[in-house]
């Protein structure tokens, strides 16, 4: 069985190793055609669907980053455009002595500072406000256009002055201005997605709360996201705005302007590199049929409400993903996946010299240290004054009954709750009012009772997907290849997965789960590991192998904290035993201590257990 | 001081009509997670209905409400039977686009069923006024707000007095328990989506009355409602009716005293301001979540 | 080519080429690279295409529906008289759905997809600015029945021309100056202006308060409100605590009917009131705000279905024979725009010289069914509109006189049951 698990990549490499090449020379094909149509013909109408459809291209690529990456949808992308039209407009009808060229980088930058000014105020924040904010921008912006008439000439528009250049080659500057910022926009998206920033933005899209635990900063990166999704856009309308020669309000700040990007982006495929840029050609062509073979504005209406409705309910994931599953189904049929494959014996665990260590803990200083935290939910009280702490290199064990609080400690000791009351410290740091990433940083890691992965990443972007710390040059790092390639797999090797590399995580069983999640957290190089039942719904050959990896981890410095109902799981590894009963820490001690404590029965069995029912279940 | 009274009750009235047409979108949002952005586009859909029976055969459409709303309110069924049934559970984006998509198709087909030309329904009380001392109340106005006083008073006991609203109240509060004392959630979603969707189609019949439509109205509709949502709270009832009277007094008044050129920014800016300093609103649950759930 | 290690990486590359080559096909084959073409030699046998997109929906759908009525009455009208240049004409009408870029994509698809031989303008300023320059770009005559706003004509064009009276900020002139020749105690003493934020409606708002004010007639409210406002009640309010003799609403359509329909309600009702664009929309109007309120309403327009000028009677009568009914304003000018560029085409009596049409009417004045049109250098005409007023329910034209139905004025705005 291992067997095939060690040789199957290759097979698929080697079955694969054509259509990579076909797929380059296709896109080189058809962006030669694209270059050279102008050259080819001078069908003004063609030329004309094609700017547009390089506008659009941009403008869907670059909501690719935000939506597609990092999963947040903006209905106001459009916004943009008619922000790098303005710039263009305002500029150029104030300074006529300057070619209105130059006001193109200045639309980008105008557009990324106010990016990054609204991605400040609402990406802050988590949730399904932004699609909303997003709309609102859209509409406020052109109320703004409208009434600022000193700048804007509200409704009345601005017109640009004529381009000069001799009518033959009308259309050529636009269309192949437009075509270099296209490329610059597909170089920003690819580099993007093969760095530890886009890893960090799948992440979010995928589990926004795990994202946090493993050190990814939310909102440098969410507003990084829509800054630069904003970016080339703005140069990109700006384009559009002197190619129009007349710009205002309602054209420019138009939703049916951001309808037909956000559709680009969807029929392509959100999070691929070159299918919101296939879905900007194939939409405009449809909106230039729909408008001058089928009947025009309602017809259009109809096509892309119906299209829109249709996607979302048909196909979520657009084109390219689509036909890739049902690629990737044809080709693996009849073949063993891996799944069923073993998980291999494993390795030493690998140390990493080239890192430094944190700043060492002062003694008698505990690891960690929880004192009163409380934590309600409703009237319900999960921790009501909980205290206990975790000594520096050891292994410890939190024992409890069902709903005595241990999970809901774990989530408020790493933020994924925020407790209501008490402290928390971390090798003599108050880290309680941290957000989740930051306690990453110090030291902190943590499992998930039930396996928390990013489902539609591979085993291997799942594991350098953290984040040790924060720096701008870190998010900059290439995650695919390199070191932070390199020292996943030594990671991926330790705990028996390395043979998994390529898998999708949601293809895993359970336990593999486990074990990569493992991995996930020792990229973090932690001092402490939260482990919330290590041991729970896997086979005994792993939990054994499981036992064995925290032993190792912990003689290399690491310190444990685990959750596990598996008691001779716990009592063989652990020391001290803290046991939770009712929200509370009520004994503390050995494992033998506190298995001889009387309360810790009674909070187990509950005070008026009798003998006999225990005898029956035959425990 | 005349006219700050005069501004303010026309903002009240006009608050009556926000009021039913917002519960109904705030409904929909604290049962099924879905923010509804065809809610508008099914109230100028109401609106067209009861300009045909006006038309056709002369029925009065705020009487017409009695004809328009249960149309609609099968039409909201069976829309949430084909189109949003299926992705009940989605996250939100994708239900924000659904229902967009949605109200581009009804927008679509509006515009071809009863064309795109601006369309008013003037019975006969439409240009009068109830006189007290200076001030002037429209009666159509007054009508329309009492009506929508009374439709939304109905709504409360359905709510609240009903086998049918406490199992409404149950599935929003924790649907999971719901189902586990045998309410079903999906029937449950598509009464209340349905019942969401005729209070657009009553508050449509209304405003067809107050002012002249075409099938993009739609937009301002939605612009204003969910403005009104948001401030209430998503998914709290009262709220909805609190952050229908006070929009109204704010988009009067700012109207009035500011520039009526403003007027329209109103609902962008309250969406705006809320979302950031107070996303639960006045008396909701959070449309944002923090990092930290406090 | 793959950007991310993923288990399908590589399989996406083939999706990509599938993806490519299709769009890279349909995109050939579209604009016919395998064969075709445009073959020249074909023109001269058929019929003149004659090009226009038009806002059939969306917000100027109102008019726009008029002036594709207009032009499809001049093209049936040209035809029945053996054509143009002995061949007969051909519309070729797109629908730009009240869109800025759709006007732009339509007219480069009329210019160089369907090859048309001549183009003719949309309705409004805001679609003729980026479609005239399209024309413009292309070196191609553009006479345009509806884009008036000073934005036009300042942009140095040379193939563009309009064909009503003259440009908007000059429209309610007549009205204004009649006005301001009255007695002195029938002459209002203040005037407000509430306005649609428009760049037809407030230059034509600006444009009368302008000659009002150096008349001395006080302003006492200028406001302008977005086009998708629907409440006018605040509106009102300030009015009636404002008392104007003079209500001057530049208004398109929906907003004037709500604002009337505001000041019934609110019980108010000024002296006078003008409206643009609104009143002159026949039944529509009646309808909207009520056959009873429309008693001496004022407003500017460019054509009258009883004027006596060239071709008018033949003109009305062929458009009740088609479609039923007097014709709109809108398709009137529409109508103006075809016999303008008609004249223009017969003048040089050849088509194959864009700029030389455009020279022709820059140094000749034309007949048309609003009067004779002539232009200065940047495309706008220098005549003078007609002023309508709401009689019995009925349009009348009141001035200026050489062109009037009636020589009797309602003096001021009487509206309510009486009749």
């Amino acid at each position: 069985m291992s067997e095939v698990g060690g040789e199957q990549p290759d097979t698929v490499r080697r079955v694969a190793d054509r259509p990579v090449w076909l797929g380059r020379i296709a896109i080189a094909v058809a962006s030669a055609y694209i270059l050279a149509y102008p050259l080819l013909s001078d069908d003004a109408y063609y030329q004309n669907m094609y700017v547009l459809s390089l506008v659009f291209a941009i403008a869907a690529s670059g909501l690719n980053i935000i939506t597609g990456l990092a999963g947040y949808v903006s209905l106001g992308q459009g916004a943009f455009v008619g922000l790098g039209g303005y710039t263009v407009g305002v500029l150029a009808t104030r300074f006529d002595s300057i070619s209105p060229w130059w006001w193109v980088p200045v639309a980008a930058v105008v557009t990324g500072v106010v990016a990054l000014v609204l991605g400040f105020v609402s990406l802050r924040t988590r949730g399904p406000s932004f699609v909303i904010i997003t709309v609102a921008f859209l509409f406020l912006v052109q109320v703004i256009a409208i009434n600022w008439t000193s700048l804007t000439n509200g409704t009345a528009g601005l017109s640009l002055p004529p381009p000069t250049w001799s009518v033959d080659i009308i259309n050529w500057p636009f269309y192949y201005i437009l075509c270099a910022i296209l490329a610059l926009q597909q170089l920003l998206m690819w580099w993007i997605q093969r760095t530890k920033l886009g890893m960090g933005l799948v992440a979010i899209r995928e589990d926004e709360t795990k994202a946090a635990t493993i050190g990814i900063n939310l909102p440098v990166e969410k507003i990084l996201a829509f800054t630069a999704s904003t970016v080339f856009v703005g140069a990109a309308g700006a384009v559009y705005g002197y190619y129009l020669t007349f710009i205002d309000p309602r054209g420019m700040f138009s939703i049916l302007l951001s309808v037909q990007i956000v559709l680009s982006l969807l029929v392509g495929g959100k999070g691929t590199l070159w299918g919101p840029v296939i879905g900007a050609f194939l939409i405009e062509w449809l909106n230039e049929v729909a408008n001058n073979n089928l009947g025009g504005g309602n017809t259009r209406l109809l096509i892309f409400g119906g299209l829109l409705v249709g996607l979302v309910l048909f196909l979520p994931n657009g084109i390219l993903p689509q036909l890739e599953r049902f690629l990737v189904r044809r080709r693996t049929k009849g073949k063993a996946g891996l799944v069923g494959a073993r998980v291999e014996p494993g390795g030493d665990f690998p140390v990493a010299h080239d890192r430094p260590a944190g700043p060492p803990t002062p003694a008698d200083t505990p690891l960690l240290e929880v004192r009163g935290v409380e934590r309600r939910f409703g009237g319900i009280c999960a921790l009501d004054g909980a205290s206990l702490t975790v000594p520096d290199g050891s292994i410890t064990g939190l024992i409890g009954p069902n709903g005595s609080g241990k999970t809901t400690l774990f989530n408020v000791v790493d933020d994924t709750l925020r407790a209501q009351a008490g402290e928390i410290w971390l090798a003599g740091e108050r880290i309680d009012r941290l957000p989740s990433w930051q306690r990453a940083h110090r030291g902190l890691g943590r499992t998930f009772q039930i396996t928390r992965l990013f489902r539609e990443m591979t085993v291997l972007q799942n594991v350098v997907a953290p984040q040790r710390s924060f720096s701008w040059s870190q998010l900059a790092r290439i995650a695919v290849s390199g070191p932070e390639a390199r020292r996943a797999e030594e990671l991926l090797d330790f705990v028996g997965m390395g043979d998994f590399r390529n898998q999708r995580a949601a293809d895993l069983s359970y336990g593999q789960q486990k074990l990569l999640e493992l991995a996930q957290v020792l990229m973090l190089e932690p001092r402490l590991i939260l482990l919330d039942e290590p041991a729970g719904g896997i086979n005994p050959v792993l939990i054994e192998r499981m036992a064995d990896m925290i032993r190792e981890l912990n003689s290399h410095g690491t310190s444990f904290l685990i959750v596990e109902h598996n008691m001779p799981f716990v009592l063989g590894l652990c020391d001290p035993v803290h046991v939770l009963a009712r929200g509370r820490c009520i004994s503390s001690g050995t494992a033998k201590e506190v298995q001889a404590d009387s309360s810790v029965v009674d909070a187990y069995l509950g005070e008026d257990f009798s003998l006999e029912s225990e005898s029956s279940r035959g425990a | 001081m005349e006219q700050l009274v005069q501004n303010l009750l026309l903002g009240l009235l006009l608050g009556g009509v926000y009021a039913l047409v917002a519960s109904g979108l705030t409904l929909i949002f604290g049962v099924m997670r879905v923010i509804n952005i065809a809610h508008g586009a099914f109230l100028i859909l109401a609106g067209f209905v009861s300009y045909t029976a006006w038309t056709w055969l002369g029925i009065d459409p705020l009487l017409g409400i009695l004809l328009t709303t249960p149309l609609i309110f099968a039409f909201g069924w069976l829309v949430y039977r084909l189109v949003v049934a299926p992705i009940r559970t989605a996250p939100m984006a994708s239900t924000v686009l659904l229902t967009f998509g949605l109200a581009l198709v009804l927008e679509a087909v509006m515009g071809f069923v009863w064309g795109n030309n601006s369309t008013s329904i003037r019975p006969s009380y439409v240009d009068e006024s109830f006189t007290i001392g200076e001030l002037f109340l429209p009666k159509s106005q007054v009508y329309g707000g009492l009506l929508a006083i009374v439709v939304l008073g109905g709504l409360y006991v359905l709510l609240t007095r009903t086998w049918i609203g406490r199992a409404i109240r149950a599935a929003a509060s924790n649907p999971t328990g719901a189902e586990l004392v045998g309410i079903r959630i999906s029937a449950v979603a598509a009464l209340v989506f349905a019942i969401g969707i005729a209070t657009a189609g009553a508050g449509g019949a209304i405003a067809a009355v107050l002012y002249p439509f075409v099938p993009g109205s739609h937009y301002l509709w939605i612009a204003r409602v969910l403005a009104i949502v948001v401030l209430g709270g998503m998914g709290s009832m009262g709220g909805a009716v609190l952050g229908a009277v006070m929009f109204g007094v704010a988009e009067t008044m700012t109207s009035a005293y500011v520039s009526p050129a403003w007027a329209t920014a109103v609902p962008y800016a309250i969406m705006f301001a809320v979302l950031l300093a107070r996303p639960q609103g006045l008396l909701g649950s959070r449309l944002r979540e923090d990092v930290v759930a406090t | 080519m793959a950007p991310l290690p993923h288990p399908g990486g590589r399989v996406r590359a083939s999706v990509t080429l599938i993806a490519a080559v299709a769009a890279l096909s349909l995109a050939a084959s579209a604009c016919g690279i395998g064969g075709g073409g445009d073959e020249a030699g074909e023109q001269d046998a058929g019929p003149i295409t004659i090009g226009a997109s038009l806002p059939l929906t969306g917000e100027f759908s109102q008019p726009g529906q008029a002036a594709k009525e207009g032009y499809e009455v001049w093209q049936e009208m040209v035809n029945a008289e053996g054509g143009l240049l002995g061949r007969q004409v051909e519309l070729i009408i797109k629908d730009d759905a009240s869109n800025q870029n759709t006007i732009v994509a339509d007219y480069n698809a009329l210019i160089s997809q369907d090859n048309v031989d001549l183009l003719l303008g949309t309705f409004s300023s805001l679609l003729n600015l980026p479609a005239s320059a399209v024309a413009e770009r292309n070196q191609m005559l553009y006479v345009e029945p509806a884009g008036g706003s000073p934005e036009m004509f300042n942009r140095g064009f040379e193939y563009l021309f309009f064909t009503q009276q003259a440009p908007v900020d000059r429209q309610g002139q007549v009205f204004a100056e009649w006005l301001i020749s009255l007695p002195e105690d029938q002459r209002p003493k203040t005037a407000a202006y509430p306005t649609l934020d428009d760049p037809f409606a407030i230059p034509t708002s600006e444009g009368i308060e302008e000659i009002l004010v150096d008349a001395g007639i006080e302003t006492v409210y200028r406001e302008t409100y977005a086009i998708d406002t629907k409440n006018f009640d605040t509106i009102v309010n300030r009015l009636k605590a404002e008392q104007p003799d003079l209500v001057v609403n530049g208004a398109i359509f929906e907003d004037g009917i709500g604002l009337i329909r505001a000041m019934r309600k609110a019980g108010f009702a000024p002296g006078w009131l003008y409206q643009s664009t609104a009143p002159s929309l026949g039944d529509q109007y009646a309808e909207g705000i009520g056959p009873e309120n429309t008693e001496g309403v004022m407003f500017a327009i460019s054509h009258a279905p009883e004027a006596e000028t060239p071709g008018n009677e033949e003109f009305v009568a062929k458009y009740d024979e088609m479609l039923g009914g007097l014709p709109p304003e809108d398709a009137a000018d529409a109508f103006a725009s075809g016999q303008v560029l008609q004249a223009a085409v017969e003048g040089v009596g050849s088509i194959e010289d864009q700029a030389a049409l455009a020279d022709w009417l820059r140094e000749n004045e034309v007949e048309t069914i609003l009067g004779p049109l002539s232009w200065d250098e940047t495309g706008a005409t220098e005549g003078d509109f007609l002023v309508g007023q709401w009689q019995d329910g009925q349009v009348e034209y009141v001035l200026p006189e050489e062109a009037a139905t009636t020589d009797h004025i309602v003096m001021g705005w009487k509206p309510g049951d009486a009749n």
